[in-house]
């Protein structure tokens, strides 16, 4: 708390200079003109929020389309193989398919 | 104020919640008086008129929130009207301004049936600027507007016991440097 200005007034400031100020119009207008940018902020505030559900709505889908799709195919070959003392060792060639 | 009063005070009220239009009644009627409270703690008139707006503004807007609490009306207005004044204080990092009617001083010297001139004027301005904010706030209620306690308790957002404390220190103080015989009006 540091020091204050104090000062004297030798009279009261008058109800006629007081009067002059007073305007309720001018409140009105002003409360008015607050509350229609309240309303326009509170509309835009629920289009994002509606806006980022629906993003994260098609995110979701999108991802999981992309968990059901087959993710390709891998061909291999195979040797059919008649009987031989190598097992291992392939005779004729088949053709399978991996899928992942 | 009288019941009947009061009790139209509050049929403004809930009737200024859905039509702004009718929250003027309120401000036609307490406008001067929060003019002055500001203005005595501004001294400029302009600047007077801006807090005075935003403090009925902001009534305005809150009006839909406002329930009595024990305290006249008038007093939840006077504390819009000192929280817009703090607020203007602490933006600008000003000293604060407290600005008194000499009339006012001089009703009061002659209650403590003291003497009034120049000199002991001089010294009692001199006493107030040392005393604290929150002291000369709650003296500024209690002795030029007129409040009982509860409601500067109200208006400063204080308890009652804590405006009574800080009034009868700044009388304690007073009555050692000027050697006062202040009167205390019983009004609680």
């Amino acid at each position: 708390m540091g020091r204050n200005e104090i000062r004297l007034r030798r009279h009261r400031i008058s109800s006629g200079r007081i009067a002059q100020h007073r305007n309720y119009g001018d409140i009105m207008a002003r409360h008015e003109r607050d509350q229609k940018i309240r309303r326009i902020a509170r509309t835009f505030t629920y289009f994002v929020i509606i806006l980022i559900v629906i993003l994260m709505f098609y995110v979701v889908r999108v991802w999981e389309r992309k968990q059901d799709k087959p993710k390709g195919t891998t061909a291999y070959v195979e040797e059919s193989q008649g009987p031989s003392a190598d097992s291992r060792q392939p005779t004729a060639i088949s053709y399978g398919m991996l899928i992942n | 104020m009288s019941e009947a009063e009061i009790l139209h005070e509050y049929s403004i009220l809930d009737r200024s919640k859905k039509d702004p239009k009718a929250f003027g009644e309120l401000y036609e009627k307490y406008f001067d008086r929060i003019f002055s409270f500001i203005y005595r703690q501004t001294d400029d008139e302009d600047l007077t008129a801006d807090l005075s707006s935003q403090t009925f503004l902001t009534a305005l807007k809150n009006v839909d929130r406002y329930e009595f609490r024990g305290v006249p009306f008038s007093a939840w207005l006077y504390k819009i009207a000192s929280n817009e004044v703090n607020k203007h204080y602490r933006k600008k990092k000003r000293t604060q301004v407290f600005s008194i009617e000499e009339t006012r001083v001089r009703e009061l010297m002659e209650q403590a049936n003291e003497g009034y001139d120049e000199e002991m004027i001089q010294r009692l301005m001199e006493f107030l600027k040392e005393l604290p904010t929150d002291m000369l706030r709650v003296l500024e209620l209690r002795f030029f507007e007129d409040k009982d306690f509860k409601e500067i308790a109200f208006i400063l957002d204080i308890t009652e016991s804590g405006a009574k404390m800080r009034t009868y220190r700044a009388m304690d103080r007073l009555r050692k440097n000027f050697k006062l015989r202040i009167k205390y009006d019983g009004k609680e």
